[in-house]
């Protein structure tokens, strides 16, 4: 019976989301009369790194810029509203347009047929192509071929990573926004990084330290995108965009931010090849292609948790026996660090590590950074564990340690800490099991884990529910187990049976 | 044997001893009763330092600690230990090593302070263990003992340190009545044996049997000591005749 109620849960969750969301396609108006009606056009974009797309001007940082920027207004008053930019994580703006966070895409999202199949998409608005960026003092590296064998960034699900992963033979790193892998370029971490040539000329070119690697290649199209049902939107998009190409007002942005070129005279000869629907992918019918990938992911995802969780558990003990036991300006540091740890986000502390670090000259790989930043900031929260439990043993068990003449070493290695310790197993239990899940973090080191793994694979067939059940199935299997052993542990260490 | 010489003790501002003189020979049982709050539990603990007096001198055997004067720490703390080692403590709420057996228990003085080997400290611990009546529950954990049996195990734990003196601290105050007697059975054999033994207690009844003197504290001073038949017959003090009184009727 209980199986059942379970299952029938799922089911009927999946089937109200699909009623949801077939039903929300079925009434919708076409958006570009709601836009109309609102006045207002929301645009998706990511102004995180995102020069010189869209990003706070420097000068007056709570107001944007960038090109985009400027041609969202220019849209906006074609179609006589005002433009109003969503902020969205670049590599998530498809999933957020479908499910109606804002009216179109505006962020260099490139005229692929992948895309196309996804979304319907407008004529494009810029020519762009695909740059090498080396560091100065490296040689060679001129054309992709020469990339094999060796460490190559690129931002994540752009054209520049489909580029590299069909041709396979380097060692890919994905980066989250921009500048982190221009950092990483720098810190030696990495040989090279293809990125769009926008991205390239406003963060590289200047940069005294980089240099461009070749000519520019595998230029391609920027275009607007939009829901696939909303034709008249679409269709007002298009117009919009002939009319800004005829009166000069793209070359006039364009050459604003420095990135008009020859190439931009092309934009007129763009024909749109057909390209058929897509398919809907169910990977859980085709699980043996997918699970195996997401099983590569969790490899990953236990090395970090368990090393990681192991470089807390005697970090933390370390950091209480200072606590309680040494001098008092060391107890003072153990303290602090404890609190500075807790009070700042886990997120901060890897970008520290990670990005920060190789300024002072200590280069840390992913997987190292992930397993210290991960560890150390656990350590804290293991030390309050052991706190409690420590502090949780009668003063009397002290005391008869100490009238039969032990030291304070020796009360606390025979008599406190191992019945500390099975208080302790519970707790510190449940954040190993906390641990899994918080490694998927680690994905903004380009470290590629189970989470990654799922977002990857769930872009490329926006078969968010089967690859979610799989993964969610997968992360259950690794936790279940910890808290079974953990019980077991606790059973074996308990000295009152009754 | 134990000689205590202007013992103070204050908490904060509240002077809980006011100048304990006090001397005794090896081999002679006192027992020190008195109202609650009078201090006599706090004397017992300054004898082996779980409270360090704010002054005076304890000399146990041949170690003497002087309290107040700075001293080099490493010095001072192998002085302290050196007092803990001939000083056996057996608590209210006996104190024993829940996760332990209770042979463990009672070796793991000698084996972790002296380095006593595994095996001469188990046989030393079963020896102990039978003198007490327990030599069956040896591989019992404290948690499966009643609380007699508990503090029979606790005085065996201290007894293993073989120390020159024995501080009982209220030992059956914690214990049903029923169950008070086999505790105080193992004590009487002890005096019997000639342990040197200080013991603040309830017991009026094993005060008198077994006490070759009887101090009655009151207010952190002794206020009146002697052989218990006098103090317990012929109390000189008016504060004493007041507490016999209210325990006896009781």
């Amino acid at each position: 019976m209980i199986k059942f109620g379970r299952c029938s849960l799922v089911i009927s969750l999946v089937l109200i989301f699909l009623l949801v969301s077939g039903l929300t396609q079925l009434f919708a108006a076409d958006t570009l009369v709601e836009v109309q009606k609102r006045g207002e056009l929301l645009w998706g974009a990511d102004a995180e790194g995102g020069a010189p797309y869209v990003y706070p001007d420097p000068q007056k940082p709570e107001q944007l810029i960038g090109f985009e920027h400027d041609l969202a207004e220019a849209l906006a008053a074609r179609l006589g509203v005002k433009a109003r930019m969503v902020q969205n994580q670049w590599d998530q703006l498809i999933p957020a347009l479908e499910r109606g966070n804002f009216d179109i895409i505006l962020n260099g999202l490139e005229l692929t047929p992948e895309h196309r199949q996804q979304i319907a998409m407008s004529q494009p608005y810029y020519v762009y192509a695909e740059q090498i960026v080396k560091r100065k003092d490296t040689i060679g590296l001129a054309r992709l071929e020469d990339l094999k064998g060796k460490p190559v960034g690129a931002l994540s699900s752009t054209v520049a990573q489909r580029l590299l992963e069909q041709m396979g033979g380097t060692d890919l790193r994905i980066y989250p926004g921009n500048v982190e892998s221009l950092r990483d370029l720098k810190a030696r971490r990495i040989d090279a990084v293809v990125m769009d040539l926008p991205i390239a000329l406003h963060y590289a070119k200047p940069d005294p330290e980089l240099s461009f690697s070749g000519a520019p290649f595998a230029p391609g199209y920027y275009g607007i995108g939009v829901r696939k049902q909303d034709l008249q939107l679409l269709g007002a998009l298009d117009q919009a965009l002939s009319v800004l190409g005829r009166d000069k007002t793209l070359e006039r942005i364009y050459r604003k931010y420095g990135l008009w070129d020859e190439r931009q005279e092309t934009l007129k000869d763009y024909r749109p090849e057909v390209v058929s629907d897509r398919k809907p992918v169910s990977t859980l019918r085709e699980w043996p292609k997918y699970l195996p990938l997401l099983l590569r992911g969790a490899a990953v995802t236990v090395e970090l948790s368990v090393l990681a969780m192991a470089l807390a558990v005697v970090t933390g003990l370390v950091l209480v026996l200072v606590r309680l036991y040494a001098p008092v300006p060391l107890r003072w540091l153990a303290r602090a660090y404890v609190e500075v740890i807790r009070g700042t986000p886990l997120l901060i502390q890897l970008f520290l590590i990670y990005y920060g670090l190789p300024e002072i000259g200590i280069r840390l790989n992913p997987f190292l950074a992930g397993i210290v930043g991960l560890g150390l900031n656990y350590a804290a929260s293991e030390s309050e564990n052991y706190r409690a439990g420590i502090q949780s043993i009668p003063r009397g068990q002290t005391e008869a340690a100490q009238a039969l003449g032990m030291n304070r070493w020796q009360t606390l290695r025979h008599v406190i800490l191992p019945q500390a310790l099975r208080v302790v197993i519970p707790p510190v239990t449940n954040d190993f099991i906390a641990m899994f899940k918080d490694s998927s973090i680690v994905s903004v080191i380009t470290m590629v884990e189970l989470t990654k793994v799922y977002g990857m694979l769930a872009m490329s067939t926006y078969d968010y529910i089967g690859l979610g059940l799989m993964t969610a199935a997968i992360y259950f299997a690794l936790s279940y187990p910890a808290s079974l052993l953990a019980d077991r542990l606790e059973k074996s260490l308990s000295y009152d049976r009754r | 044997m134990i000689v205590v010489e202007n013992l103070v003790k204050s908490y904060q501002s509240n002077r809980v001893l006011h100048g304990i003189d006090h001397m005794q020979q090896r081999g002679e049982a006192v027992v020190l009763i008195g109202p609650s709050g009078c201090g006599k539990s706090t004397f017992l603990r300054c004898l082996n330092q779980l409270e360090l007096p704010d002054a005076g001198r304890i000399t146990i055997g041949e170690v003497t600690i002087t309290a107040g004067q700075p001293a080099r720490i490493a010095e001072e703390k192998d002085q302290q230990r050196q007092l803990r080692l001939r000083a056996g403590m057996v608590f209210q709420s006996f104190n024993l090593f829940p996760h332990l057996t209770v042979l463990d228990n009672v070796t793991s003085g000698p084996r972790i302070v002296k380095a006593m080997s595994k095996e001469d400290a188990e046989t030393l611990g079963r020896e102990l263990l039978g003198k007490v009546g327990l030599d069956n529950k040896s591989e019992a954990y404290p948690g499966q003992l009643s609380g007699g049996q508990q503090q029979r195990v606790a005085i065996a734990r201290a007894l293993a340190m073989q120390p020159e003196v024995m501080l009982f601290d209220e030992p059956t105050s914690a214990l049903d009545p029923e169950l008070r007697e086999e505790v105080l059975k193992v004590m009487r054999s002890l005096v019997e044996d000639g342990m040197t033994m200080i013991v603040v207690t309830h017991e009026m009844q094993f005060a008198r049997e077994v006490a070759d003197r009887v101090l009655f504290f009151d207010a952190g001073r002794i206020a009146e000591q002697g052989p218990p038949e006098q103090v317990f017959s012929n109390p000189q003090h008016q504060r004493t005749r007041e507490f016999l009184s209210r325990v006896t009727t009781r």
